[in-house]
C-alpha cells in the first residue's frame, strides 16, 4: 500500500474509533460500568499510539488531528471544552519525545500505553476535580476507575497490536 | 527564577493548561444556561452526531441481534410467567381507562384544563453513551426540531432514567440519574404507602455500590415500607406528575439522627438503554 494512502485512513480510522467508544461503552454498558468499577474505552488512544510508534516516516499529523478530534470529543460527549482537547497532543507530545530513546517491540509499546493511560485519565481527573464537575477521592479513582480502564484496554491492544503493524509495515 | 523564565516549553506548557483551564471553567459556568450550547457547537455536535449515526447503526444492529438471541432462549419460560401476569393486566387496564374518563370528565367540571399529569412524549433512540467515567450521559436521536427542550425528563420502558441537560438540533444529551456531579439536576418525588398517605422530597444522590438512589432529609411521620411506589410529584414545573421512578428499598435515620434517608430501588436499568423517552409537559 502507498503510505499516501495512509494518511487518509488515518484521521478516518481516528473518528471511527472516536464514535466506536461511546457505541461500544453504550452497548457494553452492563459489563464495561457494572458498579462500582467503570472501565472507560480508549480507542481513540490506542489509534493515536499506534499511528506514532509504528509509523517509521512521521509524516503524519498526528498533533493536529489529535487536537480536533480531542475537541469533538469534549463537544459530543461530555459538553466541557478544554480537557480532552489538550490531554490527547501533550500524550502525542510526550509520546515524539520518548519514541528515540525506545527499543520499540511489543512490551516497550504496551508500557508505554499503560503510561498514556494513566496520564490521559489522570489529567480528566485532576481538571474535572479541580473544575467541580465531579467529586471523588483519588483512592476510588485509583481503584473503581483507573484499575480496570487499564485492564479493558490492554485486552484490546493485545487483540489490536498484529493487525495494526501488519498495516503499517506494509506502508513503510 | 530567571532560568524558569527563559525556558520556552516550559511557558508555553504553562499557557496551554492555563487556556485548557480558562475554556473548562466557561464551559461548566456557562453549562446551565438556556441559551447553552452556542450555535457553533450546536452545528459541531449535529455533524458529529450524523456522523455517529453511520457508525453506531452496525454496532446497535449487533447488539440488537444478539438481545434477540438471548431473548428466544428464554422465551419458554418467560410466556409461563407472563400468561400469569396477562389476566391481571386487562382487568387494570380497563379498571385504569374509566378511572381516567372519570378523571377527564370530573376536571372538566372544575375547569381544570392542564393538570400536572398531563405529558406527551417523543421517542429517541440512544446513540452512545459518553466514554468516561465522569459523566453518566447518552446522546439521543432527537433533538429541537423534535420539540425536545432543556431539562425535560427522560425515561425508558421501564421508568425514569434522568433528564436532558444539553438540546442541539437534531441531537440531544441525557444526564442519567446516576450522575454524581454536584451540578447535577434533583429529581422532586413522591412516595405513596399503602394506606394512601404519600411523603414529598428529592432524590439527592446516587449510591453508586448497591445501584440505589437516595432521597435524604426526610421528616415526614408517615409510615414508608419496603416495595411503596415512588413516582414524580410534579412540584417545581418542569417534570410531569406520575412518571414511575422505582420502589423503597429501605428506609434508615440519617446521619444525625433527626431525618430518615430513603433508599429507592430505580425501576429502569440504566446499563442496557437502547430507546428512550423524553416527556415534553
Amino acid at each position: 500500500m502507498r503510505y499516501s494512502r495512509l494518511k487518509i485512513i488515518f484521521p478516518i480510522g481516528l473518528f471511527i474509533a472516536l464514535f466506536l467508544d461511546g457505541s461500544l461503552s453504550n452497548v457494553f454498558a452492563g459489563h464495561l460500568f457494572s458498579y462500582p468499577y467503570t472501565s472507560v474505552l480508549h480507542l481513540v488512544l490506542l489509534w493515536l499510539i499506534f499511528a506514532i510508534f509504528l509509523d517509521d516516516r512521521d509524516d503524519l499529523a498526528i498533533g493536529i488531528w489529535s487536537t480536533f478530534v480531542g475537541l469533538v470529543f469534549d463537544w459530543y460527549y461530555t459538553g466541557i471544552i478544554g480537557v480532552y482537547m489538550i490531554a490527547l497532543p501533550l500524550v502525542v507530545y510526550l509520546c515524539r519525545q520518548i519514541k528515540p530513546w525506545l527499543d520499540l517491540n511489543f512490551l516497550t509499546l504496551l508500557m508505554v500505553y499503560i503510561i498514556n493511560l494513566t496520564i490521559v485519565e489522570a489529567f480528566a481527573y485532576i481538571w474535572y476535580s479541580m473544575g467541580h464537575v465531579i467529586n471523588s477521592n483519588l483512592a476510588d479513582f485509583a481503584v473503581f476507575t483507573l484499575g480496570p480502564t487499564i485492564a479493558v484496554n490492554l485486552a484490546i491492544f493485545v487483540i489490536a497490536y498484529y493487525p495494526m503493524r501488519r498495516l503499517y509495515l506494509s506502508v513503510n | 527564577m530567571q532560568k524558569f523564565f527563559s525556558n520556552r516549553k516550559l511557558v508555553i506548557a504553562i499557557i496551554v493548561l492555563i487556556i485548557s483551564f480558562g475554556l473548562m471553567s466557561v464551559s461548566v459556568a456557562i453549562r446551565d444556561r438556556k441559551s447553552t450550547p452556542p450555535l457553533i457547537q450546536q452545528f459541531g455536535n449535529d455533524v458529529a452526531g450524523a456522523v455517529d449515526r453511520v457508525v453506531a447503526l452496525p454496532v446497535n444492529g449487533l447488539q440488537g441481534a444478539t438481545n434477540s438471541v438471548s431473548d428466544l432462549l428464554n422465551t419458554y419460560q418467560e410466556n409461563q410467567k407472563l400468561k400469569k401476569q396477562v389476566d391481571q393486566l386487562a382487568q387494570a387496564k380497563v379498571n385504569a381507562q374509566t378511572t381516567s374518563a372519570e378523571n377527564k370528565q370530573l376536571r372538566k367540571e372544575l375547569k381544570l384544563n392542564n393538570s400536572l399529569s398531563d405529558y406527551t412524549s417523543v421517542t429517541a433512540n440512544v446513540l452512545t453513551r459518553t466514554p468516561s467515567s465522569w459523566m453518566n450521559q447518552l446522546v439521543i436521536s432527537k433533538g429541537a426540531t423534535a420539540g425536545i427542550k432543556k431539562n425535560m425528563p427522560v425515561m425508558s420502558q421501564s421508568g425514569l432514567i434522568g433528564r436532558v441537560a444539553e438540546v442541539n438540533q437534531t441531537n440531544a444529551k441525557v444526564e442519567l440519574v446516576s450522575n454524581t456531579s454536584s451540578t447535577a439536576n434533583k429529581f422532586a418525588v413522591q412516595i405513596t404507602n399503602k394506606s394512601g398517605k404519600s411523603v414529598n422530597g428529592i432524590i439527592s444522590g446516587y449510591d453508586k455500590s448497591n445501584d440505589l438512589l437516595e432521597m435524604g432529609s426526610v421528616t415526614s411521620n408517615v409510615k414508608i415500607k419496603k416495595g411503596d411506589k415512588v413516582v414524580t410529584s410534579g412540584l417545581g414545573g418542569t417534570t410531569p406528575k406520575g412518571l414511575y421512578v422505582g420502589t423503597v428499598a429501605s428506609v434508615k435515620q440519617d446521619d444525625y439522627g433527626l431525618a430518615s434517608e430513603v433508599e429507592i430501588t430505580p425501576a429502569a436499568d440504566l446499563s442496557d438503554l437502547t430507546v428512550v423517552t423524553v416527556a415534553e409537559q
